[in-house]
């Protein structure tokens, strides 16, 4: 107290410093419990996943089984794979969603390029079309968009699209599949927060509208991109209302997981009647739904760090 | 021969406004091939079918007008459709605004300087990767998709009977039923709220990287609290993204294949009946883009803006 007075210190000001100093010393720990307690409520599913995906389906009706399982097998992982048809459906998966996903990125890019540095008329009617591709819900458009590929043409010329990798390749690579109007507007955002200088020397320089695109800003978006990509991906992989539209009998990651039940049974007990008591499936369940997010979790795991750095950075928020 | 090679020689005199306004439009020229042909065009087709009686047979798709009969049939004469609509909006109502908070709320929380900050933004970003997929209703519980109900209560962390059995643990009896479902109802919500904030999280926590360091040095000297910091300094710079998240929010919910309303138009699909589903869909957006239109005009009016 008394050096305190001797710095010169009134008693309010004491009062805040030691107010200041307690809250330092309590915050921490208050926030150490919401964070670790809302954390838990995330990764519990995950947890409950790995564990339950490499136990035998016997563990589940123990009651002494909670989170680490009595019979270790890796026998569940097997036939759960065996049952969503892999690699047969890894490949579907990643030539039609990711393959799409990918174009999707480059195809939003240009466009948010072209909203974000060039003048022309129109262009706010037209982004206001950007606008209501997030608002409307794609089940507005899925129907109309069905009869719409089944009868793909113009005049007296039709092709059925239908079960072709083109309904999905169609939109994207024309920026119009999945969520492409946040992804358009995300890439606007961040070609608008960057230095136009850079632009103005290269064309100044002779260089061209589209290769100034690839060469100058492209490099300088990457945080961008993988935000972007890593949205994109995610959101085809994860998709199974616009692949059940168009697909009769295609097997996605995706949509094997929702008909995992039927599946299963006629693999493992040759018929879909079989009975199982639902606690035991879940053992397969958990491993369905392990298989499907490792890819994703991996991806995200690697690109996590650039992924908020880039969020950060971006000017999402613009 | 000869013209070709002139007129090669003599490029158009374009200004450079103008040439950069054909850049434009050639950038977004793929973008409005595809937005006419699968997006507009499709819009325009199920707006004009849900005033006809749609009946598709090999391939031809027969229109017959029918003015208002299929709105009037989804409000009036469909079993479902009007309590499902009422559902889903009363849990828009009540669960986005906690949406919002409780995401502000985390952001506000990883924005500070601590240990594993890394690791903690890992983890609250993840519903990110998983939530909109498949996997996400088995592991919430939501299992009627696949054919079994009984399994759902072993699959949510929260399930009735751990939170009736805490409350024996505990050593509270008897209490009543309604006070039972109310705690298991809050508790789980608290995991669809959380699984439902992770792109909210990210949102606002870019917002707060805006904030100009000056504004934090300037308040630590006035010595503002953290709540006055908060109410002062922070809300005001990240109003602009309330109403993007709250948008998001409405819209993530309203567009997510299994609320009630989109479950019901996915089950009328598979009867086919193209005329009804396309009246129940645009109704349903209608009153979305009503919601929000309302919320944007109130919203306006109390955000600030530091630029424009």
């Amino acid at each position: 107290m008394e050096e305190k007075s001797a710095k010169g210190l009134s008693r309010e000001e004491i009062g805040y410093l030691r107010r200041k100093k307690a809250a330092k010393a309590v915050f921490p720990i208050f926030r150490f419990i919401i964070l670790f307690g809302l954390g838990f409520v995330i990764l519990y599913p995950l947890i409950y996943m790995i564990s339950c995906a490499f136990r035998e389906r016997g563990d589940m009706n123990d009651p002494t089984v909670m989170w680490i399982p009595r019979h270790f097998t890796l026998d569940v992982m097997k036939e759960t794979l065996d049952a969503m048809g892999f690699p047969q459906t890894l490949f579907t998966t990643l030539f039609l969603n990711v393959g799409s996903s990918l174009m999707q990125v480059i195809s939003c890019a240009v466009t948010g390029y072209g909203f974000a540095r060039f003048k022309f008329k129109g262009q706010k009617l037209l982004f206001g079309i950007v606008i209501m591709m997030i608002l409307v819900p794609p089940q507005v458009i899925a129907l109309p968009l069905y009869s719409q590929f089944r009868n793909f043409g113009i005049g007296g010329f039709t092709v059925n699209l239908i079960d072709t990798a083109l309904t999905m390749y169609l939109p994207a690579i024309t920026a119009n599949g999945i969520r492409a109007g946040l992804m358009i507007l995300i890439f606007r955002q961040f070609f608008k927060g960057l230095p136009k200088e850079i632009e103005d020397a290269a064309y100044i320089d002779g260089c061209g509208a589209f290769r100034t695109f690839v060469q100058v800003m492209v490099p300088n978006a990457s945080a961008a991109f993988l935000t972007v990509f890593l949205f994109s991906v995610v959101w085809y992989w994860n998709d199974y209302y616009v692949s059940a539209t168009f697909f009769t009998d295609t097997r996605t990651i995706s949509l094997m997981l929702r008909n995992l039940d039927t599946e299963l049974k006629q693999k493992l007990f040759g018929t879909i009647s079989a009975e199982i008591s639902p606690r035991e499936q879940i053992v397969w369940k958990e491993a369905g739904c392990l298989i499907s997010i490792t890819p994703l979790l991996i991806l995200y795991v690697c690109l996590q760090k650039h992924f908020i750095e880039g969020i950060e950075r971006s000017g999402i928020v613009g | 021969m000869m013209s070709k090679k002139n007129n090669r020689n003599k490029p158009p005199r374009l200004s450079y406004e103008k040439r950069k306004a054909l850049y434009g439009y050639g950038f977004i020229s793929i973008w409005l091939v595809g937005t006419i042909s699968f997006f507009l065009v499709p819009l325009l087709t199920s707006f004009i079918w849900s005033f006809c009686d749609v009946t598709i047979d090999t391939g031809n798709t027969n229109l017959k007008w029918v003015g208002l009969n299929n709105f009037e049939h989804s409000l009036m004469v469909d079993p479902k459709y009007t309590d499902c609509l009422k559902q889903t909006l009363l849990e828009t109502l009540w669960k986005t605004p906690l949406i919002v908070i409780f995401s502000l709320f985390i952001a506000v929380i990883l924005n500070q300087k601590f240990k594993g900050r890394t690791f903690a933004r890992a983890v609250f970003f993840l519903p990110v990767i998983i939530a909109t997929g498949p996997v996400y209703a088995v592991i919430s519980g939501d299992i009627k998709s696949t054919g079994n109900t009984e399994a759902a209560q072993f699959s949510t962390m929260f399930s009735t009977n751990m939170v009736g059995e805490l409350l024996q643990f505990l050593g509270i009896y008897g209490l009543s039923d309604n006070m039972e479902a109310m705690i298991s109802a809050v508790s789980d919500n608290i995991f669809s709220i959380v699984w439902a904030s992770g792109v909210q999280i990210l949102l606002f926590l870019a917002a707060l990287q805006t904030i100009p360091s000056s504004a934090r040095e300037a308040a630590q000297l006035e010595g503002a609290t953290a709540w006055e910091y908060f109410w002062k300094i922070t809300f005001p710079y990240v109003s602009p993204f309330i109403l993007v998240n709250f948008i998001f929010t409405v819209i993530d919910s309203f567009t997510n294949p299994t609320n009630p309303v989109m479950k019901r138009i996915l089950a009328l699909r598979d009867d086919w009946q193209f005329g009804n589903i396309s009246a129940m869909a645009w109704l349903y957006f209608g009153i979305i883009l009503t919601a929000i239109g309302i919320v944007t005009f109130a919203a306006n009016k109390m955000i600030y803006y530091e630029t424009e």
